[in-house]
């Protein structure tokens, strides 16, 4: 069903300020697309009579967590945020490390909070294994990546993905990081794997939480959309905490800690931002 | 400006250029009709009509997004209606320098450049609005000449511009840093001596003077901060130029944010986050609209 602008700009605003994911104009006709599949399921046939079911209590936060889903496919895949992982290439892993080196304490920490199947964690590990030769010698890494979802885990822990996971995979790390036995099954190599523990964990869970310490780098990707305000801020504040005094926290594309903590100062790059503490 | 040696090095580089691009004596007429009072908009438009090209130009940047007009207008004198007097001076300034630099892009990438400075403009534009800035048009098209001592240097200087590109290009460098290393002079200078050369007005100089240090302005400093944060806000939104490998900003350590924060201290509560995703769907409109200004003079 066609989405006037005025209701684009509707639905918009509702999904930054109580999610705080922004679509631009341009994924106009792919929020038109979903959103008219979240209609059809609900046999709702207005914009506006959907808007009212999204916002009215509980029924309307399971919707929205089922609109969520749907757009942002609900699907994580390896070097998913491209100007993310050339700022920390280029710039904030030497700008870490390079004070690090300097007193010999060659170790870095790094976790991906809402780790899913893994893609992010082992996308971060390769790009740590390409640094081994120059900035990164003798060091030692260790990655970390969290879910609350045990089956999901258990996929990261195996290491085995299909096509749509390592499409935007370059072809040198395809080469030298990826066994291809099918057209649709991609086996990561161990000296990845190894670099990368994942662990069932609750981001609600303040006593777990405070354990997660001394790291350089956290990742959080769409999972704090799922929050409310309160709970947002509460696990903000844990990475604050769980971050080194240099280090640097990162959430997803179209993401915004806007109004979630003034703690972190915004570092833009090229195509994005970082926080950092 | 305090630095006279670099300030001294531009005026020798722009007075040795014998055939210096010109402002077309059209821009001209135009702006001196503007100081006059009780000017008719016929005779306002009649002026402008004897430049064709200045005409269509006019014509295309009103029904640009940027000045969303309900229907397209396709008459000067419709233009000159809806846009008012005053934003047909700036807009006639505008015009006058892309006539003047036409053809003459030398080292760079004429689409790129000012696809920046288009970008520059519009973000300029929305800031001013943001911190109710009196002279938003003002702010627009400042944005939109704040560089035009680079298009000097890239087509006049082509040698050793081109070493300060390719100096820059895969670093952290910026140009003004590698620009005083390698010609002793930078972009800021340069486009200084031009803009005075053409008789350009005061505020207009002190901001191309300044836009990189905005807490040295002696005319304006809340403009030329303007213009510098939307300088900083495109080049990491997209509308970048100059092939640096990085460039990184925070906030609060820019002397621009201080000074639009001491101008609007509420501008302190700028969602940053959603500023910075509305700039990237601004993208598209800048680059159509440089795509039409610049049809048939950009090679694709």
């Amino acid at each position: 069903m066609k989405l006037s602008d005025a209701d684009f700009e509707i639905l918009r605003d509702f999904i930054y300020n109580t999610c705080g994911m922004y679509f631009t104009i341009q994924k106009k006709y792919f929020v038109e697309s979903r959103l008219t599949r979240r209609m059809e399921k609900l046999n709702i046939k207005q914009h506006g009579e959907y808007f009212r079911f999204l916002k009215g209590g509980a029924t309307g936060s399971v919707e929205l967590k089922q609109l969520l889903n749907d757009l942002t496919t609900n699907e994580t895949y390896f070097f998913r945020n491209p100007p993310q992982l050339k700022a920390l290439e280029t710039q904030l892993l030497p700008e870490v490390a390079t004070p690090k080196e300097k007193i010999g304490f060659r170790k870095l920490r790094i976790w991906s909070a809402g780790s899913s199947s893994g893609e992010e964690a082992y996308t971060l590990a390769m790009l740590l294994l390409e640094k081994r030769d120059s900035l990164l010698k003798n060091w030692i890494f260790d990655i970390v990546g969290t879910d609350i979802n045990d089956e999901v885990l258990a996929k990261a822990k195996e290491g085995v993905y299909n096509a749509y996971s390592v499409r935007h995979v370059p072809d040198y790390y395809m080469r030298k990081y990826f066994k291809k036995e099918s057209n649709d099954r991609f086996v990561l190599a161990p000296e990845v794997k190894k670099l990368v523990t994942f662990q069932h964990l609750n981001l609600y869970d303040d006593n777990k939480m405070i354990f997660m310490k001394t790291f350089d780098f956290i990742f959080c990707a769409n999972v704090l959309i799922y929050f409310d305000t309160a709970s947002k801020s509460k696990v903000v504040q844990h990475f604050y905490n769980n971050l080194q005094p240099y280090g640097y926290f990162f959430v997803g594309q179209s993401e915004s800690l806007h109004g979630v903590s003034d703690k972190f100062k915004t570092v833009h790059f090229p195509g994005g931002f970082a926080y950092k503490k | 400006m305090e630095n006279n040696s670099k300030m001294s090095k531009a005026q020798q580089m722009v007075k040795g250029i014998h055939e210096l691009p010109t402002i077309p004596e059209i821009a001209t007429r135009v702006l001196d009709m503007f100081d006059k009072p009780n000017v008719e908009l016929e005779e306002l438009a009649e002026t402008i009509l004897v430049d064709q090209v200045m005409a269509s130009r006019v014509i295309k940047i009103v029904n640009s997004p940027f000045f969303k007009p309900m229907h397209e207008i396709k008459s000067l004198k419709r233009a000159l209606i809806y846009l008012g007097f005053r934003q047909i001076r700036h807009i006639a300034l505008t015009c006058s320098i892309i006539d003047a630099f036409e053809g003459k892009t030398g080292v760079f990438d004429v689409k790129t450049f000012w696809e920046h400075s288009f970008g520059v403009g519009v973000v300029s534009k929305i800031i001013a609005q943001r911190i109710r800035y009196p002279e938003t048009e003002k702010a627009y098209i400042v944005g939109i000449i704040h560089d035009i001592g680079e298009v000097f240097l890239s087509y006049y200087m082509k040698d050793n511009f081109q070493q300060v590109v390719d100096e820059i290009s895969g670093t952290n460098r910026s140009f003004i840093e590698v620009e005083d290393k390698l010609l002793g002079t930078t972009h800021c200078e340069v486009g200084y001596c031009l803009a005075k050369n053409w008789n350009f007005p005061p505020e207009y100089c002190d901001v191309i003077a300044h836009h990189h240090a905005p807490q040295n302005a002696t005319c304006d400093p809340t403009l030329s901060a303007i213009v510098n944060l939307a300088d900083l806000f495109c080049s990491v939104r997209q509308l970048d130029y100059g092939g640096r490998e990085w460039i990184s900003f925070n906030l609060a350590e820019e002397p621009s944010w201080k000074i639009l924060k001491e101008f609007a201290p509420n501008f302190i509560d700028l969602d940053v986050e959603r500023f910075c995703y509305e700039l990237d769907e601004r993208v598209p409109e800048v680059q159509d609209l440089v795509g039409s200004l610049f049809e048939g003079m950009i090679k694709k």
